[in-house]
């Protein structure tokens, strides 16, 4: 019996430094020698990552192909909703997060951002020809929508704090729920990042407008790597390849193909206003 | 809505068919073992059985998907979308099969079983030509229910990766920004799926009612 146990420790033992060991090259060891960088993003959140006629499209696809272009590898996307795309960057499913979010403070402490590729700062979106909302405080008193868990659901909550009346901020599982229910009337406007809700009045434009100015801090859009020392030196790489696309003018060509519109970005990842 | 995005929804039906398909089968091979491990005189086995049951009904689907897609790996097995999908909707619906089928097997009268053993059938003669069949058609109609609520379920298999028909409709109204036409479009496909489930599920009992008068 004890001769049995101590096989089955030693078996289990031998289970654990074969995974060990089949991790003792970093990540972008990794990658080089694979010669594939995969890359996890959902797929509804035009015009960063959406399906178009079948094809996953925008400016994650366009730049990360550059990107692996620079690395010498090739692109391999692992397509997740949202809410499965962190778990699956914590499992090893693949090498980094490639839909942008929102820097900030609190995600920062958990995770290492890219260099800022667009900015995020916050605005409202509208019903087409909606009179009663001509500015952002006009939302006073009023209900707005957000994605549940977002940055921009924090900040729309803290705006309303300022204004005479509170917003009654109501959360949605994304943002396209969110757009669906201005469109129904059941709110008057949804919080969402410039970039994105430029597209979505650009996509319907008898029934969406953009209220002008944007209302949040301004803020930007980076790409997620775990923050361990295995990824370091692949983000690392990463980070080197974004800003070399963004010093030749790719990157401004591709915020303008798919916003409309450049941006000034800053070189690296600045403490976050939110 | 254009014809383009219709077409489609139709081909990540083929996903949802593919992947429902598969699951109800195996999951029915599996099923079977287990309502046989349930049903054994064997206490271990029983208890193995029971415990399989009780885990895979008790939990919820979406969980296991995501213990099975992002769990695993941490252990050093790396599943694929596809795997996952699969595996997690077999079991799951291997326990309500499970379940199921030993109502089936209980029912099967023990006068039956006796005449075969005076005949000198060897116990898996008596399971595939007498038990198997008998607890097949006594829980057809429930089996049929079950694939339905697979086909269905399916649409969870999307948060490990596979865009199937939900998904889909999903990500292209996230284009399009104009959700009804799309969701309405999966909703028919999904009618037309089950409606032929449901018809086919009919069909195999009339001709098990045929087959019992003979």
């Amino acid at each position: 019996m004890t001769k049995r146990i101590f096989l089955k420790t030693l078996a289990g033992a031998a289970i654990v430094l074969a995974a060990v060991g089949a991790h003792a090259q970093d990540a972008l060891a990794r990658v080089k020698q694979a010669g594939v960088i995969k890359v996890g993003t959902e797929t509804a959140f035009a015009p960063f990552d959406f399906i178009k006629d079948g094809e996953h499209v925008g400016l994650n696809v366009d730049l990360f192909t550059e990107v692996a272009k620079e690395l010498g590898v090739k692109l391999e996307w692992v397509l997740l909703p949202w809410e499965g795309v962190f778990p699956g960057l914590e499992a090893g499913k693949f090498d980094m997060v490639g839909g942008p979010a929102t820097i900030t403070k609190a995600r920062m402490e958990r995770y290492r951002f890219s260099p800022p590729i667009a900015e995020a700062t916050v605005a409202l979106l509208k019903r087409k020809g909606d009179a009663s909302i001509m500015k952002p405080a006009d939302v006073s008193g009023k209900s707005v929508g957000a994605g549940k868990a977002s940055a921009q659901l924090a900040q729309i909550k803290s705006f309303g704090d300022t204004l005479p009346a509170k917003v009654d901020a109501r959360e949605y599982p994304g943002n396209n729920e969110a757009y669906a229910d201005l469109a129904a009337g059941r709110i008057v406007a949804v919080a969402n990042s410039l970039p994105n809700i430029t597209y979505v009045a650009q996509q319907r434009p008898d029934t969406f407008e953009v209220v002008k100015p944007a209302f949040g801090l301004k803020s930007y859009f980076g790409y997620i790597s775990r923050k361990d020392a295995d990824s370091a030196k692949l983000a690392s790489a990463v980070d080197a390849a974004i800003l070399k696309i963004k010093a030749d003018g790719r990157l401004a060509k591709l915020q303008k193909k798919w916003f409309g519109d450049s941006f000034e970005t800053p070189d690296a990842v600045t403490t976050p206003n939110i | 809505m254009s014809i383009k995005l219709f077409l489609l929804l139709v081909q990540a039906c083929g996903w949802t068919i593919v992947i429902s398909v598969t699951s109800i089968v195996l999951g029915l091979a599996l099923g079977t073992m287990v309502s046989a491990a349930m049903l054994s005189s064997h206490r271990l086995l029983s208890l193995a059985g029971r415990t399989f049951v009780s885990f895979f009904r008790g939990a919820p689907l979406l969980v296991q998907l995501l213990l099975i897609y992002n769990l695993l790996p941490m252990l050093g097995l790396n599943v694929p979308s596809m795997v996952a999908a699969i595996v997690g909707l077999s079991l799951c619906t291997a326990a309500y099969q499970a379940e199921n089928l030993r109502g089936g097997f209980a029912s099967v009268p023990t006068g039956l079983l006796e005449a075969a053993d005076m005949l000198g059938l060897t116990p898996l003669q008596q399971f595939w030509r007498i038990r198997a069949p008998i607890a097949l058609r006594m829980t057809l109609p429930a089996l049929t229910n079950e694939a339905i609520m697979i086909l269905k379920a399916s649409s969870l298999v999307s948060v490990v990766g596979v865009i199937e028909l939900t998904r889909m409709a999903q990500d292209l109204s996230a284009s399009t920004f104009k959700p009804l036409p799309l969701f309405a479009a999966a909703a028919l496909l999904y009618l037309v799926i089950n409606g032929l489930v449901a018809t086919g599920a009919q069909a195999l009992e009339r001709s098990f009612r045929w087959g019992s008068k003979a």
